[in-house]
This record gives C-alpha cells, sequence and structure tokens, in this order.
C-alpha cells in the first residue's frame, strides 16, 4: 500500500476555514490566465502536509498556482495557491496548504464555498516577453516570488491541471465536520505556453506547508482560459483513506 | 493463438529484507511453471523508481535467469527505454545479444521510452526527445547486431567504428517489438515493421481500431530490420479458477492493485505539457477497462479473469479481433498468493490453452 499522509488533523483543524455555504452553482471565470509551476520536494516535507486521507506523489511535488481572473461572481480577483502533489485514492490531485487572493470579497466567498484556506494579501501576475512572474506581498512581507521563464508557445491540447481539495469546517447532518472540500475546476484553454519554473523566494510557514521545499523544477506553463469552478460534488474525510471516505454532496 | 507471461516484479510496503528477494524468485518459478506449461513467452519491463509498482530495473538479469532455467519459452526483453540518459543504444544492443546467446536463439526485444516523469525526472530526460530518441534507436540496433563494426552520426548519439559485441544468436536478428500505448504508436509500429507490443489494456473496441491500422500499413512498411515482425500482442490479467466467483474476485482484486498502485506514479502527461505524451499512457485505459461491468453484470467480457469457460470468452473476443499473443499479468503486490498463482496458470494451461491451439479457432 502506498504511503499516507501524516498531517495531525486536530492541530492543522483548529486553524482550518469555515465554509460556510458550499457552492452550489458553477462559478464562471471567463478570460482567465493561470500560471502553474511544479516542483518536486522533500519526501518528509511532503507527508507531513497531506492528510491521512492522501497518498504522496511518487516523487513528492508542489504546485505553485496563481490565477488571474478578470470576471466571477464575486468579481475581479488575483488568487495564489500552494498545493502538494497527492493521490485520493486512485486520483491525481493537488491539496492546497493555503492560498492568497487579492481580492476581500472573493477571498471570502472562495472560502465559504470551495473551502479554500484564503487570505487577503498582494498578488500580482505580470507577464512579460521573457517570463511570467508572480508575487504575493502579505503586511509588506514577501511571501512568494516565482516565474515561468523562458515562454515558448505550445498546443492548448498539451497542458492538464489536476482538481484540488481545500481541508475545511463543512455543515454535514448539522454539525461543523472537518471534510476535504473538492473542486473539480474545468477549463477551456486557449493559448499555452511552457518554461522554467523558477523561485525567488517562497516562505513555506506563511503558506501553512513547513517543511515544504521547491528545489527541483518539473515544468511551467502559462495559459489563457476560460475556467469553471463547478459547484462541490465530493467531500473526503480527511481521517480515511479517499476510497473509503469520498462523499456524495 | 500465443500465450505469454508478463512481470513489473511488484512488491508492497512495508518492505522487509525479505521482499524483494522473495519476489525475485517466487517470479522465477512461476516463469519455470510457465515453461512446462506450454506458454510462448516470459516478458519482463524495464522500470525504475516506480515504488511499490514495479522493482524491475534490470530485467536483462532476470530474463538471464529465467532463460537459464527454462527450456522452450522466449523471453521477451521489454520493453527496454529508448532514451539516451538512461540507455545507450549499444549497451542495449549488447545486454540483448548476450541474453540471445543465453537463451539459444530465444530473445524477443521490446523497444519504448517510459511514460513517466518518475522515470524520465529521475534520469533529467527531456520529455520532448523521447520519440525522436527511440525512432533513431530502432534503425540503429539492428545494425549494430548485423553489421561486423558499425558507426553512427545521429541525433541523439553518434559513435566511431567499433564492433558491437557479441553478436545475438538468432540470424539475422532477434525479433522488435515496440509498446504501443500513445495514439498513433501502432502505425510508428507498423511502419517500422516492428511488432505491436500493446501495453494499454483498452477495450476490445479501441484495439480493433489500432489493429487495423497496423495490418493496413505493414504490409508497404519499410522494416528497421531485415524482416518484419508483423504481430500483435495485447496484455491482460489472468486469474483462473474453477469457481467463476472466486476466480472474478480475486482477478478484481489483482487488476484493482496494479490500477491502484500505477496511479500512485507521476505520468509524464501529468508533470510536463508537451505534445510528445498526449495520452496519460496505460493509466486511464487500465482503470476503465477493469472498472467496466460485463453484460451478465461481472467484470468486462474483455479481462481474462473466472473460471476456464469465462476466460475462453473473453480471448476469443481478442482473438477475433485480430490480436496473434495475449501476455498476462499473473500478480500485483503479491495480491494473490504464490501456490493460488501457480494453480491459476496450471489450469488455464489444462482447460483453455488447448482450444487455442492450431484449428480451434472458432
Amino acid at each position: 500500500m502506498p504511503l499516507f499522509g501524516t498531517l495531525d488533523l486536530k492541530a492543522r483543524g483548529a486553524d482550518a476555514p469555515r465554509a460556510a455555504a458550499l457552492a452550489t452553482t458553477d462559478w464562471s471565470l471567463p478570460g482567465a490566465e493561470v500560471l502553474h509551476l511544479l516542483f518536486e520536494t522533500e519526501d518528509a516535507g511532503n507527508l507531513a502536509l497531506l492528510p491521512p486521507a492522501l497518498h504522496p506523489t511518487i516523487p513528492p511535488t508542489c504546485h505553485l498556482v496563481v490565477i488571474r481572473a478578470p470576471e466571477s461572481p464575486a468579481g475581479a480577483f488575483v488568487l495564489a495557491q500552494v498545493r502538494v502533489g497527492c493521490r485520493a485514492g486512485a486520483f491525481q490531485r493537488g491539496f492546497v496548504t493555503r492560498a492568497c487572493c487579492d481580492s476581500a470579497r472573493a477571498a471570502t466567498a472562495l472560502r465559504d464555498g470551495f473551502g479554500f484556506d484564503c487570505r487577503t494579501a498582494e498578488v500580482k501576475l505580470v507577464r512579460r516577453h521573457d517570463e511570467v512572474a508572480a508575487r504575493v506581498v502579505d503586511g509588506g512581507r514577501t511571501i512568494l516570488a516565482c516565474s515561468l521563464a523562458d515562454p515558448v508557445a505550445i498546443g492548448p491540447d498539451d497542458v492538464r491541471y489536476v482538481d484540488t481539495l481545500n481541508l475545511a469546517w463543512v455543515q454535514r447532518s448539522g454539525e461543523p465536520t472537518l471534510r476535504l472540500v473538492q473542486l473539480d475546476a474545468r477549463q477551456t484553454i486557449r493559448t499555452a505556453d511552457r518554461g522554467r519554473p523558477c523561485v525567488e523566494h517562497f516562505d513555506a510557514a506563511a503558506w501553512a506547508a513547513p517543511g515544504l521545499l521547491p528545489d527541483y523544477g518539473v515544468s511551467a506553463s502559462f495559459c489563457s482560459a476560460d475556467l469553471a469552478f463547478p459547484r462541490v460534488r465530493f467531500l473526503v474525510d480527511p481521517a480515511k483513506p479517499a476510497f473509503q471516505g469520498t462523499e456524495k454532496v | 493463438m500465443k500465450f505469454g507471461i508478463f512481470f513489473e516484479l511488484s512488491t508492497p510496503r512495508p518492505w522487509t529484507p525479505e521482499s524483494e528477494h522473495r519476489l525475485y524468485h517466487e517470479s522465477l518459478a512461476q516463469a519455470r511453471l510457465a515453461d512446462e506449461l506450454g506458454f510462448d513467452h516470459v516478458w519482463c519491463v524495464e522500470h525504475h523508481f516506480l515504488e511499490e509498482y514495479s522493482h524491475s530495473s534490470a530485467p536483462e538479469v532476470f530474463l538471464a535467469a529465467c532463460a537459464a532455467q527454462t527450456k522452450r519459452i522466449r523471453v521477451g526483453h521489454g520493453i527496454v527505454v529508448c532514451v539516451p540518459q538512461i540507455n545507450h543504444p549499444a549497451r542495449i544492443a549488447e545486454r540483448a545479444a548476450a541474453l540471445d546467446l543465453i537463451s539459444s536463439g530465444r530473445l524477443d526485444l521490446g523497444t519504448g521510452r517510459s511514460g513517466t516523469w518518475t522515470e524520465l525526472g529521475g534520469f533529467e530526460a527531456d520529455p520532448d526527445e523521447t520519440k525522436k530518441t527511440w525512432d533513431e534507436y530502432v534503425r540503429a540496433i539492428p545494425q549494430m547486431w548485423m553489421q561486423e563494426r558499425f558507426r553512427w552520426r545521429g541525433r541523439s548519439f553518434s559513435m566511431p567504428l567499433r564492433a558491437v559485441l557479441p553478436k545475438p544468436f538468432q540470424k539475422p536478428h532477434p525479433p522488435l517489438w515496440v509498446a504501443v500505448t500513445s495514439p498513433g504508436t501502432e502505425i510508428d509500429a507498423a511502419e517500422r515493421g516492428l511488432g505491436a507490443l500493446g501495453l494499454s489494456m483498452g477495450s476490445v473496441a479501441d484495439y480493433a481500431g489500432k489493429i487495423e491500422n497496423y495490418k493496413r500499413v505493414i504490409r508497404d512498411c519499410e522494416p528497421v530490420g531485415a524482416f518484419v515482425n508483423d504481430q500483435i500482442a495485447a496484455v491482460n490479467f489472468l486469474y483462473c479458477h474453477e469457481d467463476d466467483a472466486t476466480g472474478v474476485a480475486t482477478g478484481q482484486r489483482l487488476a484493482g492493485t496494479f490500477n491502484y498502485l500505477a496511479s500512485q506514479l507521476l505520468s509524464t502527461r501529468e508533470a510536463f505539457p508537451t505534445r510528445s505524451y498526449p495520452s496519460l499512457g496505460l493509466l486511464p485505459a487500465l482503470r476503465s477497462e477493469a472498472a467496466k461491468k460485463g453484460d451478465d453484470g461481472g467484470p468486462s467480457a474483455a479481462i481474462t479473469i473466472g473460471n476456464p469457460a469465462r476466460i475462453e470468452s473473453a480471448l476469443r473476443r481478442w482473438e477475433a479481433a485480430g490480436v496473434d499473443c495475449v501476455n498476462f499479468l499473473l500478480n500485483c503486490a503479491e495480491t494473490v498468493p504464490q501456490e493460488e498463482v501457480l494453480a491459476s496458470l496450471r489450469l488455464f494451461a489444462k482447460e483453455v490453452m488447448p482450444r487455442f491451439q492450431k484449428g480451434e479457432a472458432r
């Protein structure tokens, strides 16, 4: 049997957000841009960050993702996420350790509707000819500076994203219950670039990811796409293997 | 129809000092029995770093032991990874020729390029390049075997005039195959006169289209070697038991474990955006076929698990689609106890295999 995550749910659960009203309608995010960086990481760090429901990828990985959405039900926003690469049973997933959003309104809506552990911070995404760069500044402190270097156009069909899981308190049978909220984002990609993933600065603690070290770059892509965040359909009990603990909403 | 077995050499956690030793020796025992029972091939894959799923990084060593311990069964070395960071083509030619000598001319060589970032990334290989390097390798290797001395000025490798030694026992050279996983690779196989080694357990219908393409194109191919290896092999799970329900339940456990372990790996498609890897490879086809239900509510009619009658029925579908050979995965991560694996092989050889001898096609 593959390895399971060893995250202390009691400790992590105390800090987990409350998803006040899980999304029951789809979010449409037309004209979005997505910067996606993939790194290999240290083994021990990944295991300690993943709930016991999930397996780490082989090799262990993390994703740095920045989405600029000019339109959404919560208005325009730029959202940065740190995800640990994992498997829920046999399915490819990214476990979001924390997210930062430049819009307080959107941060609240993403937390309530999809369970993002989302803070409000300054999040910038800049496209240049030689790089696509992202920077997140929280309380005057840079907590992420990363980029795709040397972009080269590739086919839209060449890019593939995995679904994400957010750890949050949700209402189940009238009780607040800790669950992984699955977001099956869909995308229609119009243009795509690939390049080298680079990290100038990564404050693991600020992303609730102590020990995470994105130290070996795998790939970087930047896409323009129409995105959709569908209504939440699945929850996973973080304490049970996902093949036993997945619930339909 | 021919039948073979193939090994991924998987072993589950927790690993003990005995785990891999037991795995290798139990697998050798399965190969010896397959030889005695009249199976045609024993294949062993090359994989690197694939925890639990495959501890088979030196298949030529395992196959040398198979060759030494068997009399008749052909040894399938494949697929070998045709990527410079993992194997120099001269080393592939040398090892394969030595294996052909050890086995007294029983070698088949399967070629491929790896489908996981877990492997390619581990060797810092460029996924954009693997199709190109594979193509160059399959042209070069037969020449290394057939020419007394060989030189090459190429894109992925170059070498001055050298005698690549030893030469294979089979003349002009052993049969060559390629793993067919990505869409269109069956055309690549046919154009080069290579056998199509099916590594995806897609549905019979999916396969039928590939077979039709392959058979059409190979008629006018320009073979990379000295002859055309016009053969199509599929892969499948095998668990055969007198009691159908027991056979199906154990077989489904085997298939489920295989799919579960395979899905933990990082596919190249998932990790590295590139046109070179248009599909996720093995995994989705495996999962979907193993999860499908047959008309009777049992397993997919294409999966060879259950009692002899059910397995024969599945194989007839593959036969009708034009498959020449089916290679079976017998176990995964010790899901099935060794004695049951051997009993399954014996029962299959006794009850099913004779029905597919020449002249038995229906």
